[in-house]
């Protein structure tokens, strides 16, 4: 499987604080990677890095073979990327915020109409796609998120954090979309949460981070048998305390 | 840079403003209505004061020298003043609450007979809109008085009244009803376009960016493959818009407004016009064109550096300073448009909006002004890309300010 994103000795210096340190992993097409760690690990620098929102103090990222610090016009084409910190436009609906970004990702008109229509049934936007983003609830504001994520249809997906705030049936709706891009579509899919059982059910491979150093880089079931612990939250807590 | 990008960050952020009912008031409604409302309101306020000052009594203690005098006679010509003779002195005047005094230092008829001066004194609180009104009257029935005991002296001495009248002065003007319009305009118009332009750009700046990193919508589109230049043009696009927007929306209210007021005084509307050339209304476009490229660049690079609403509002206060006291400076005596004031930054754009208003205006000067005002919007444009450029400025960091020069790759 061909590599598309490639993490190379990625390092964030903010001041005299490393917050990220010497990190290199790469995920395959097609898969689903888990970036674990606890709060102030290094996982959104990491993430931001990756998305070229900042620049690393040392290292490099690739995004579908293209440099985000050389090539990155080429690089953002090839990435769709949402975190926490990223909320929608009040006063656009969601049928116009997808055509935005659309225009943005320079999607050609004939085929932005059709991805937007087809977004907006594949994440039951319709009933509410007339409707500001400001007037949407937690639940749908974060389907109009991930279908934001994907308007251009990138061949890679960083998605940070996406299940947080949200009810059981929007989390699950959402891991059903992952897994199905992933496995239907061959995306890539980078996958950042704190729900370890999420984790468990949807990623391939996961890389644990600790003080913006990688603990752990592997399968689930490698680091199970390294840590010697029948489940990954268990494993997670032994090598992060 | 992609004009398709450009264009589409544009109707996005135009989209958006138009959709604020708060915007469209403050840019749109408010002007429309605030001037004409206020202007009328001002004049109904002002007039009927002026007619309660022309009917109110006032108390006038007279020296009693002054009883059976032509002063007196001519005083009880206006019935509004209740006169009274008795010495006083300042402090009776003060104890009174509405009142005037007319004092004379010498018995008046006997200096009358002896063709001598009688020094008269009128004793007012000035500070009194009724006072001061009521001792303009009374100095004016003295100078009628005046006038006619200087005659009758004339008269009695066989001479001719020219003899006391030996140069006859009167005071011609020369500018036309256009150029007083215009000198009018220019003395309050230059601030309230810099005002409004600012005040317009200030709004949906912060809109775009400080609220936008509030909104936590602001990295959204740095993810994008879009250039940090695209995303500027397209956001300073859209600030440039509105200032201008809202300077013609008061600049136009501020016309209906006088012209109601005009009409109201009993003027001619045509009267009011002003007399601008087409070189003038072409300098004067290309300097306010100008001005608000300056202004919607500086505030979207200084609002840019705040991470909430609360912050920009803070950060904006002091530039409105520096925009309104070069606009009060310009009014100041002898300040005029020169090779030097033109190099003083919104001095220079408050004196040439001032001189061409008035016309007759040097268009080297202007020239000079104009050219000065496109380096200012050159350099706050060039800010704004390095303010963009920053990282910690898109996430919503702290920012390091020594940073803040630093190219961001895009």
């Amino acid at each position: 499987m061909e590599v598309q994103i490639e993490a190379r000795s990625l390092t964030k210096n903010f001041g005299t604080f490393r917050a990220v340190d010497a990190l290199s992993f790469d995920v395959k097409s097609g898969e689903v990677f888990g970036l674990l760690g606890p709060n102030g690990a290094g996982k959104t620098t990491t993430l931001r890095m990756l998305s070229g929102l900042l620049t690393p103090s040392g290292g490099e990222a690739f995004i579908a073979g293209h440099s985000m610090q050389n090539q990155q016009q080429q690089a953002r084409s090839a990435l769709g990327f949402l975190t926490g910190d990223m909320d929608l436009y009040r006063r656009l609906n969601p049928v116009e915020l997808l055509t935005y970004f659309g225009q943005l990702y320079e999607v050609p008109k004939a085929t932005l109409t059709a991805r937007v229509d087809k977004l907006v049934e594949a994440f039951g936007i319709t009933e509410f796609k007339d409707r500001f983003c400001e007037k949407l609830s937690t639940g749908q504001k974060q389907r109009v998120s991930i279908a934001r994520t994907l308007v251009h249809d990138p061949e890679v997906v960083i998605l940070d954090e996406p299940t947080t705030g949200l009810d059981i049936m929007a989390s699950e709706f959402i891991l059903q979309f992952i897994k199905k891009m992933a496995q239907e579509e061959g995306k890539t899919v980078i996958f950042s949460t704190h729900h370890l059982d999420e984790v468990e059910r949807l990623c391939d491979r996961i890389a644990i981070i600790h003080q913006g150093k990688l603990e752990h880089y592997g399968t689930i079931s490698e680091v199970k048998q390294r840590t010697q612990k029948e489940n990954l939250a268990d494993a997670f807590f032994q090598l992060v305390n | 840079m992609r004009t398709k990008i450009i264009s589409a960050i544009f109707r996005k952020e135009i989209k958006e403003v138009l959709r604020d009912k708060r915007m469209l008031y403050l840019i749109i409604l408010l002007p429309f209505f605030l001037y004409p409302v206020l202007f009328t309101l001002i004049g109904k306020v002002g007039q009927s004061q002026q007619e309660k000052l022309s009917s109110q009594t006032i108390e006038i203690l007279l020296s009693p020298e002054l009883q059976g005098t032509a002063i007196e006679d001519a005083l009880a010509q206006s019935e509004e003043l209740k006169m009274s003779f008795r010495e006083f002195d300042r402090s009776t005047i003060d104890t009174m609450s509405n009142g005037i005094g007319i004092k004379l230092d010498a018995p008046f008829d006997q200096t009358m007979q002896n063709k001598g001066t009688a020094s008269i004194q009128i004793l007012a609180d000035q500070s009194k809109d009724l006072l001061k009104f009521r001792s303009r009257q009374i100095r004016t029935v003295l100078q009628g008085v005046n006038q006619n005991l200087l005659k009758a002296r004339i008269d009695e001495a066989g001479l001719n009244p020219e003899f006391a009248a030996p140069l006859a002065i009167s005071q011609v003007d020369l500018a036309s009803d256009e150029q007083q319009a215009g000198k009018a305009l220019a003395s309050f118009l230059p601030m309230i376009i810099l005002m409004f332009i600012f005040i317009g750009c200030i709004y949906i700046a912060i809109d775009i960016t400080a609220g936008e990193k509030e909104r936590k919508t602001l990295q959204t589109i740095f993810t994008a493959p879009v250039k940090v230049s695209e995303i500027i043009a397209g956001k300073f696009a859209a600030v440039f818009t509105v200032g201008i927007l809202s300077a013609f929306m008061n600049i136009l209210s501020l016309m209906v407004a006088m012209m109601i007021q005009v009409k109201f005084m009993g003027g001619e509307v045509g009267s009011f016009a002003i007399s601008i050339d087409p070189m003038g209304w072409f300098w004067l476009c290309l300097i306010i064109f100008l001005i608000t490229v300056f202004l919607a660049a500086l505030t979207l690079a200084v609002v840019l550096l705040a991470n909430s609403y609360k912050e920009a509002q803070s950060y904006v206060s002091p530039l409105m300073m520096l925009i309104i006291i070069p606009a009060v400076m310009s009014q100041m005596p002898g300040m005029e448009l020169n090779s030097s004031t033109a190099m003083i930054p919104m001095l220079n754009i408050s004196l040439a909006i001032g001189a061409i208003l008035k016309g007759g205006f040097s268009t080297a000067l202007v020239g000079m002004v104009a050219g000065m005002a496109l380096l200012y919007a050159v350099i706050a444009l060039f800010f704004a890309s390095m303010t963009f450029g920053n990282e910690n400025v898109v996430t919503g960091e702290k920012i390091n300010f020594k940073s803040l020069f630093s190219f961001r790759k895009s």
